[in-house]
């Protein structure tokens, strides 16, 4: 296990290396770089050139891009060209609020599409199955912003229930309050993540109940929840735990939207500020970081399927 | 088979539990974190219980905000805030700071400054002259300075030197008509605390935010606001507000929501914008105070090479209607019809050809460039629905004169990339500027071989160029009005540059505050002194 586990990071290396030479490439396939967003029709072009000159944008493309694989090989980020703080220090402030709005959302998201999915997927064609099901299919045609500016219009400005902006109010770092600031953020990401999970237990609910297995289990007269929780369950949650290692990638850029609706002080405005501003540094600080997650997270969904599934275990000793 | 399942269900509810666990670890070892990070200010805060204004602001300033380098909106904000320039210089003239007076030497070339006496930093230190001097030098000294081309020039720069505790001499390279504006707008930083700084904007005394300002800073807390409380000694008496907040809200829909519930004081919002929201059921008041940003039209000349065409376009235009288009209301724009905005005292509408529309011209003048039906692109910048208004407006006016416009939407930096190239490819776009209040400061945007110069004017145009150097070097008051009469004549003349639009911001606050009057609205910062602002 540990051999397969260090070939697959391996692996991964010259993975990581294509996808940062890809999005390089494409940032600087753009009309326009960061010095353009940042000159003003006061300086002379001395000065222009002169910045150009400090942050090598006067060198080509492979020469820039092999500087900054120098640096985030000795495990730098750098600076942002733009606000010109350092990446690590603003990342480590944001990625913890990230984690922090993605983490519980995605894990209630997730139980509730388990429990939801196999009720609906057991009873399929009943009652449950109807309004289970719908609800889903109405969930995810929903885009996030709008749900987002929904809740705020409703519980922030209609009933004034809860605060719109930010993680807290300014002067007041209780708990209470951060909580206030919590809920609608949170209710939006748990209903974006929810149905493609709840579709994804609920059809693989059903696709094992047609087994043979089943068929054997009710020909031996077992009960229905025997059957369920026994057998189905175990077959249905392989799939659904390789679902939450692919998830990985999400603590990072999970909530770029929904995140940026609340100023919620995570990755995600400052992922979007650095986009509009052709911020290099910090557009691949973040794409290497999610990407390798990406990596990570598909290494992970096989180890816990292997740990899950005997038979898959084997095959990857063998 | 009941082993099977035993051990199954074992491993499965281990996995299961640990997942739960560590998640939950995570999540408390956060949010304990974030109790302590925002526990010390709120101690402070929650004790005195004062008035506090909270502005909402659509972005964070982009650098660590200092006097010398930073020059976004919000950094400036920021810095009016905490520290004071010697005066502040907008078009209804001068307003002093930091500065008492000054007096002009008799060959124009010295401007003596008398400094306000007993001011102190708000560590206690007293400020004297040996700070102006060193912040001036200090923007000399860096080609990226904000003020750098205000005191540098191709003559030399402008000498500062320390004449006693209390006076400054500015001794320019040239007469300069403008020298009072060249130096204003500019913060004095602390020598005491900034000597031995290289680094403008990675030091540790930034943060520390000594400046003799009405308010100091106490916290950044990045991605999400800025808190500043009042400074007691403020030279012009102690702010009337105890704390002020620079709220981040990025999203536009969600300040306009933040805004009617009250949760923000003040935000800065679109005619559009404000006619979906519910101003007076809320309580609030909007307050439209210009900024002096012209927006216009450039027709590339080097691409639409025949003066009569351009002028038939423009002839094709109707102003007034593609400003109610994109602005819905006369009362939050102003319409502009030479380079200077209509504040400027040297704006000179009637010295120059308007190009009110006319159908029948705008034929006559194609015909007689032997023109036909002719097509042309007009590009906008794609975030922008009053460009974009205007684009479809001009579109619908030009085609009654047989004149074809392809409307491009484009990146607004890759478009304000492609229109510095003269040989990009659209015939027309739209640009927009915020200069200084003397109008030698809009030369970069005109000149022949100015980086600005966007409608390309090649040497055919030279008279614009002679012209503004005859304005910067003209002392005498009459003689310089003539001047840039004759150039805002000039450069309407070329039919190249239409100048639509000086749009309004539109300053929502909520029915608690009170005194903006005092507090004067101002391009850039808002408040010109925030310090004079007022909460119920």
């Amino acid at each position: 296990m540990a051999k397969y586990i260090a070939r697959r990071l391996l692996i991964a290396i010259p993975l990581l290396l294509v996808i940062t030479i890809i999005v390089f490439l494409l940032i600087h396939a753009a009309p326009y770089d960061a010095i353009d967003a940042m000159t003003n029709p006061k300086m002379s072009q001395e000065t222009i050139d002169a910045i150009r000159a400090r942050y090598g944008y006067d060198k080509p493309v492979w020469v820039q891009y092999f500087a900054w694989l120098g640096g985030i090989l000795q495990g730098n980020f750098g600076y942002s060209i733009v606000s010109k703080t350092s990446i690590s220090e603003q990342l480590a402030v944001r990625i913890p609020n990230t984690i922090l709005l993605v983490l519980p959302s995605y894990l209630v998201a997730y139980v509730l599409a388990i429990v939801l999915g196999l009720v609906a997927g057991s009873h399929r064609g009943g009652k449950a199955d109807h309004v289970i099901d719908g609800i889903a299919s109405v969930l995810i045609a929903v885009p996030s912003f709008w749900l987002a500016m929904l809740l705020i219009f409703v519980f922030g400005y209609l009933l004034r229930w809860l605060p719109i902006v930010g993680m807290q109010t300014v002067g007041d770092g209780s708990f209470v309050d951060v909580l206030r600031h919590y809920i609608l953020p949170f209710v939006t990401l748990t209903i974006a993540f929810l149905p493609d999970n709840l579709r994804y237990v609920r059809s693989s609910t059903i696709t094992q109940i047609t087994q043979d297995y089943v068929v054997v289990q009710q020909a031996f007269g077992a009960k229905r929840s025997e059957i369920m929780f026994r057998h189905v369950c175990r077959n249905v949650l392989g799939p659904i735990l390789t679902r939450l290692g692919m998830a990985l990638p999400m603590l990072v850029t999970g909530a770029i939207i929904t995140e940026t609706i609340f100023s919620w002080p995570g990755v995600g405005p400052y992922f979007m500020t650095a986009i509009k501003g052709m911020d290099y540094p910090v557009i691949m600080s973040i794409l290497i970081l999610s990407s390798a997650l990406v990596i990570l997270g598909n290494l992970l969904a096989d180890v816990l399927n292997a740990l899950a599934d005997p038979r898959i275990r084997q095959g990857v000793i063998a | 088979m009941s082993d099977m399942t035993g051990s199954a269900l074992s491993r499965r509810s281990f996995v299961k539990a640990a997942g739960a666990a560590a998640g939950m670890g995570a999540a408390t070892a956060l949010l304990s974190k974030l109790g302590i990070s925002g526990g010390d200010a709120s101690f402070a805060y929650a004790a005195d219980g004062g008035k506090t204004f909270t502005y909402a602001i659509a972005g964070e300033p982009s650098v660590s905000p200092n006097v010398v380098t930073t020059s976004d909106r919000f950094g400036l904000m920021t810095l009016k805030l905490v520290y004071s320039p010697l005066w502040m210089y907008n078009a209804d003239g001068i307003n002093y700071f930091l500065a008492e007076s000054y007096d002009e030497s008799d060959d124009h070339l010295t401007l003596t400054v008398h400094l306000r006496q007993g001011v102190t930093w708000n560590d206690g230190e007293p400020f004297t002259a040996d700070d102006v001097v060193f912040s001036y030098e200090a923007a000399e000294s860096d080609p990226e300075a904000n003020q750098y081309s205000q005191l540098v020039y191709d003559e030399g720069k402008v000498e500062v030197t320390k004449v006693d505790d209390n006076t400054v001499d500015f001794k320019f390279p040239f007469v300069s008509a403008d020298a009072a504006e060249m130096i204003s707008q500019f913060f004095i930083m602390p020598k005491h605390l900034y000597e031995g700084v290289t680094d403008w904007e990675n030091n540790d005394v930034n943060a520390k935010g000594v400046g003799t300002g009405p308010y100091k800073l106490d916290e950044y807390a990045t991605g999400q606001y800025l808190s500043f409380s009042a400074n007691e000694s403020y030279f012009l008496g102690k702010p009337n507000i105890d704390r002020v907040v620079f709220q981040v809200i990025t999203n536009e829909n969600t300040g306009m929501q933040a805004i009617q519930a009250g949760e923000v004081n003040a935000w800065i919002g679109t005619p559009t914008e404000i006619q979906q929201m519910s101003i007076e059921a809320n309580g609030l008041t909007v307050t439209p105070y210009g900024e002096g940003r012209v927006a216009y039209l450039a027709i590339n000349c080097k691409r639409v090479t025949d003066e009569n065409v351009r002028k038939a376009i423009l002839f094709s235009f109707d102003k007034k209607a593609i400003a109610d288009a994109a602005l819905l209301s006369d009362e939050y724009y102003d319409l502009e019809y030479t380079f200077l905005p209509t504040t400027s005292q040297f704006y000179a509408p009637d010295a120059v050809e308007k190009y009110e529309r006319d159908i029948d011209k705008a034929k006559q003048l194609l015909a007689d460039a032997g023109q036909t039906n002719p097509s042309f692109t007009i590009a906008y910048d794609s975030g922008n629905t009053l460009t974009e208004t205007d684009a479809l407006m001009m579109q619908e006016q030009a085609a009654e004169a047989g004149i074809t416009l392809n409307i491009q939407a484009i990146d607004p930096t890759a478009l304000s990339n492609a229109m510095k190239d003269e040989n990009n490819e659209y015939d027309m776009y739209f640009g927009g500027y915020i200069m200084g209040i003397d109008p030698s400061t809009f030369y970069s945007l005109f000149g022949v071989d100015q980086a600005w110069n966007y409608m390309h004017y090649g040497d055919e145009y030279s008279q614009i160029d002679d012209l503004f150097n005859q304005g910067s070097t003209e002392t005498d008051p009459d003689k310089r009005k003539q001047i840039y009469s004759d150039v805002q004549k000039a450069i309407q003349d070329t039919g190249a540059f239409y100048p639509l639009y000086s749009n309004k911001r539109l300053l929502v606050t909520t029915s608690n505050v009170k005194n903006i009057e005092e507090a004067k609205l101002v391009p850039v910062y808002t408040f010109e002194d925030l310090s004079k602002l007022d909460m119920d």
